[in-house]
């Protein structure tokens, strides 16, 4: 199951990185958001799945394709000066950051000790055990994470709207 | 459980190569293409990985309830980077009409 799921996120990053047409390589990204969720399925926390899919899928995504189909802007623009040694140059370092990380967390001798102590299935992850822990030990995190939503909110429409 | 088969038998080690791979792929969407919708993507995929590797060490410190706080608070920080990321690309396409990052490089007209 969690090769499956790995597999279903990151051919859906992988698609989204190469596909031309804009509009697919959105949803590319919602299958490789859809992987995530499965893989949080696998983690015991059907909560963070669901989420996932009803802020991810449901909303953020929808939003961009909203915006993509608005702007009218399906395939990417011809490209006015080419950066062939700037695009190696990055394509290179990344492959080096990405092998060097997987080698080092699969040779992390602590990795290895928390992976066995912790192999038991801990028991699924429940709202009630979420809304104790954020309104006993982070309210004021909560408070400010709505501030934050809001500042956002007004923000978004005070950028789009052409005259105020 | 080490190596190869906690990769492919989904131990710790496995999820965290999963997020690392993830957010190269997020990396290098932001590097490479040019249009700011897909970079905006990039970003979002970079937050998932971080998801993925939170969410997977809570599960191997015995389901700890803090993570899943700090997980909806990179939901709603990612939010708000939507709403605003996009309304910045719908006002750079009013004034330039473009897409294209590389067609703003500076920020006067």
């Amino acid at each position: 199951m969690f090769i499956t799921f790995a597999l279903i996120t990151l051919l859906g990053a992988l698609g989204m990185l190469l596909q031309k047409n804009v509009v697919v390589a959105g949803l590319c990204m919602v299958a490789a958001f859809f992987g995530v969720a499965g893989l949080f399925v696998l983690l015991a926390n059907p909560v963070a799945a669901a989420l996932q899919i009803i802020v991810y899928t449901g909303a953020i995504m929808v939003l961009v394709l909203f915006v993509i189909m608005m702007l009218n802007s399906h395939e990417e623009e011809k490209a006015q000066v080419s950066h062939p040694v700037q695009r190696w140059l990055s394509v290179t370092l990344i492959a080096a950051l990405a092998f060097g990380a997987v080698k080092l967390v699969l040779g992390s001798k602590g990795l290895t000790a928390l992976a066995v102590t912790g192999a038991e299935m801990p028991q699924a992850m429940t709202l009630q055990k979420i809304g104790t822990t954020l309104f006993a030990d982070h309210l004021l995190g909560f408070e400010v994470a709505g501030l934050v939503l809001l500042a956002a909110m007004i923000g978004a429409v005070a950028l789009t709207k052409r005259n105020l | 459980m080490t190596g190869m088969d906690a990769i492919l038998h989904g131990g710790l080690q496995g999820y965290l190569v999963v997020a690392l791979l993830l957010f190269g792929l997020g990396l290098a969407t932001v590097l490479l293409r040019r249009t700011l919708l897909l970079q905006f993507m990039g970003v979002e995929l970079m937050l998932n990985a971080a998801n993925v590797a939170l969410l997977a060490f809570a599960r191997f410190h015995g389901g700890d309830a803090q993570a899943m706080v700090f997980y909806l608070f990179i939901i709603a920080v990612a939010a708000c980077e939507a709403a605003i990321g996009l309304a910045l690309v719908i006002g750079l396409y009013r004034h330039r009409d473009t897409t294209d990052s590389d067609r703003a490089t500076s920020l006067k007209q």
